[in-house]
């Protein structure tokens, strides 16, 4: 298991290219997909969310990792798919409609995946209608909306809304968070969940689907 | 903002406790068009719209200071626009400004511009000009240069994802794209100064400083944001309501002697952070009492936030942050009276 640490460490400092570099070669010494995500990147990005939490990491640390583990998962994630192998949980995740600000949503798709969800990520600035039809057509067990702005803040409750006038409201948990979003907030709009911060998004989501 | 006002802001920098205790907001589009009546667009592209709505903040809350005063903006359009990025608008919602770097490597072509000539920034001085009659009608005078700072330019420019990943993987480029828009502030902050004599403060909005650490706050944000402050003027006024623990130390070395900071942190936190230099302008919460309570909850909230401070020198009660929309009349007159009744 020695390339796994050395997969982690790559990833917890934020190395792509050692990272992706320690992937092939765990792959070649012929430790399974599953097990680089579930001894490899989960581990990694849970240490990159604590130094987060205790206030010893930062958001480019983050970043930089999530980075890492996204081009792990380029190579992963045909094999995964090939080997029948399920993941977490499925999230949908977008930028409410009216707001741009992509980095927050990026981060919890980072961290999403490297706690072994799949993300689809439906960009910024996104209507209700998309949401609509992703959790139509992409059958989430979750759907993760983002706001960076307190004008649109009222954009999530109207997607929530809009889910619920659709009557699809309860086949999905919904997460909510955002610099301007509270607790407080997320409850008054009828949010399954709320996230405090990127590090914090994989234990809320699998709360959410008991996973 | 008046000389009487002025005057009671510089007393607080200078480390003054004052009685009462002054109370101080941010107001700008977020809040005040929708709180006067008008849309965010009509408040942009409209003169007489943005005096009737100053007018208007400042004679419904006589006893409390509006910051940084008549303040010509065009939200986070206004520094990126002289870039060249494209300006998005829409009736009711915030401006946005599209990138202009596709990567790192496109610093290497990006030019400083000329805050005479340049985007929005001619438009933003040529509105206080043709108001300023009014503006001194009224008894008041612009008093700051207002700029986004360095670190929040480059990320207008490049999207903050970019940005704050390329500090780790292109320091250099990043350097680099921040002596830009350092350059450019310091052309922009002295252009406002030649065309309003009145000014003897510098706000500068930079929510980035707060997310790094303090390594890279030390290598990417200080020297720049030092510079942006160098000018020789009263009062330099520094927003950030993003966490800024790391970054707090080093506001006294960038110039800083006056804070707006956000809800994560007490007074006396940044107060030991800052090494008591800095005065402070905070820091009730914005949305979820300010906005979104009763009158009574944010008695409640500046009773129980002056109670836990025993020192109210370099103090201006405030919310953590600018004024965020749809705060009532009823919740500022409440945090007005609450600090006047409490701290007379």
């Amino acid at each position: 298991m020695a390339d796994l640490a050395t997969l982690r460490e790559a990833v917890i400092r934020g190395d792509a290219l050692a990272a992706v570099a320690a992937a092939r070669a765990t792959l070649e010494s012929g430790i399974t997909p599953v097990d680089i995500v579930t001894q490899g990147i989960s581990p990694a990005m849970g240490e990159v969310g604590r130094l987060f939490e205790e206030g010893e990491y930062f958001v480019p640390e983050l970043l930089i990792a999530a980075r890492a583990t996204k081009e792990i998962f380029q190579i992963l994630r045909p094999l995964l798919a090939q080997s029948g192998i399920k993941p977490r949980g499925h999230v949908v995740l977008g930028t409410v409609q009216g707001d741009l600000h992509d980095i927050g949503k990026n981060l919890v798709a980072a961290m999403l995946e490297g706690g072994g969800f799949e993300v689809t990520d439906l960009g910024v600035d996104v209507p209700p209608e998309k949401f609509i039809a992703a959790v139509q057509d992409k059958q989430p067990q979750i759907v993760g909306l983002s706001a960076l702005l307190t004008t649109t803040l009222p954009a999530m409750k109207g997607a929530i809304d809009a889910l619920r006038t659709a009557g699809i409201r309860d086949r999905v948990k919904i997460m909510v968070g955002g610099a301007p979003v509270t607790k407080t907030y997320a409850d008054s709009i009828g949010a399954d969940g709320y996230g405090e911060n990127a590090a914090a998004s994989v234990d809320l989501a699998c709360r959410l689907v008991n996973a | 903002m008046t000389d009487q006002e002025w005057n009671t802001l510089v007393s607080v920098v200078r480390g003054e406790t004052l009685r009462p205790v002054p109370t101080g907001f941010i107001i700008d589009s977020p809040w005040l068009p929708k709180w006067a009546g008008h849309t965010i667009l009509d408040y942009f592209t409209s003169e007489q719209t943005f005096l009737e709505d100053n007018l208007k903040a400042i004679r419904t809350f006589q006893q409390t200071i509006f910051l940084p005063g008549f303040w010509s903006e065009y939200g986070m359009c206004t520094e990126p626009s002289a870039f060249g990025a494209v300006s998005m608008w829409e009736e009711n919602e915030f401006p946005f400004a599209k990138k202009v770097l596709r990567s790192p490597a496109d610093v290497e072509h990006l030019e400083k511009p000329d805050p005479r000539k340049h985007g929005l920034l001619p438009f933003v001085i040529k509105r206080l000009k043709h108001l300023q009659p009014e503006i001194e009608k009224a008894g008041h005078r612009i008093r700051f240069a207002v700029a986004r700072g360095p670190l929040n330019i480059a990320t207008f420019l490049m999207g903050t994802t970019e940005f704050l990943t390329a500090l780790k993987t292109d320091p250099e480029l990043m350097h680099r794209l921040l002596t830009i828009t350092t350059d450019y502030l310091v052309d922009w902050i002295a252009y406002q100064r030649e065309c309003f004599p009145s000014i003897d403060g510098i706000l500068l909005l930079d929510d980035i400083v707060g997310f790094v650490s303090r390594r890279d706050c030390e290598t990417f944000a200080l020297p720049y944001l030092k510079r942006a402050f160098s000018a020789d003027v009263t009062v330099k006024f520094f927003h950030n309501d993003a966490p800024c623990k790391a970054c707090a130390p080093l506001l006294p070395e960038a110039g800083v002697n006056f804070l707006n900071f956000g809800i994560q942190h007490t007074l006396s936190e940044m107060r030991t952070w800052t090494g008591n230099t800095i005065s402070l302008l905070g820091n009730i919460p914005p949305r979820d009492v300010l906005a979104s309570g009763t009158p009574a909850d944010v008695k409640r909230s500046v009773t129980d936030m002056l109670n836990a401070l025993e020192d109210r020198s370099r103090l201006m009660v405030s919310c953590g942050g600018g004024m965020p929309p749809d705060v009532p009349t009823e919740n500022i007159q409440a945090l007005i009276s609450t600090v006047r009744e409490l701290t007379n």
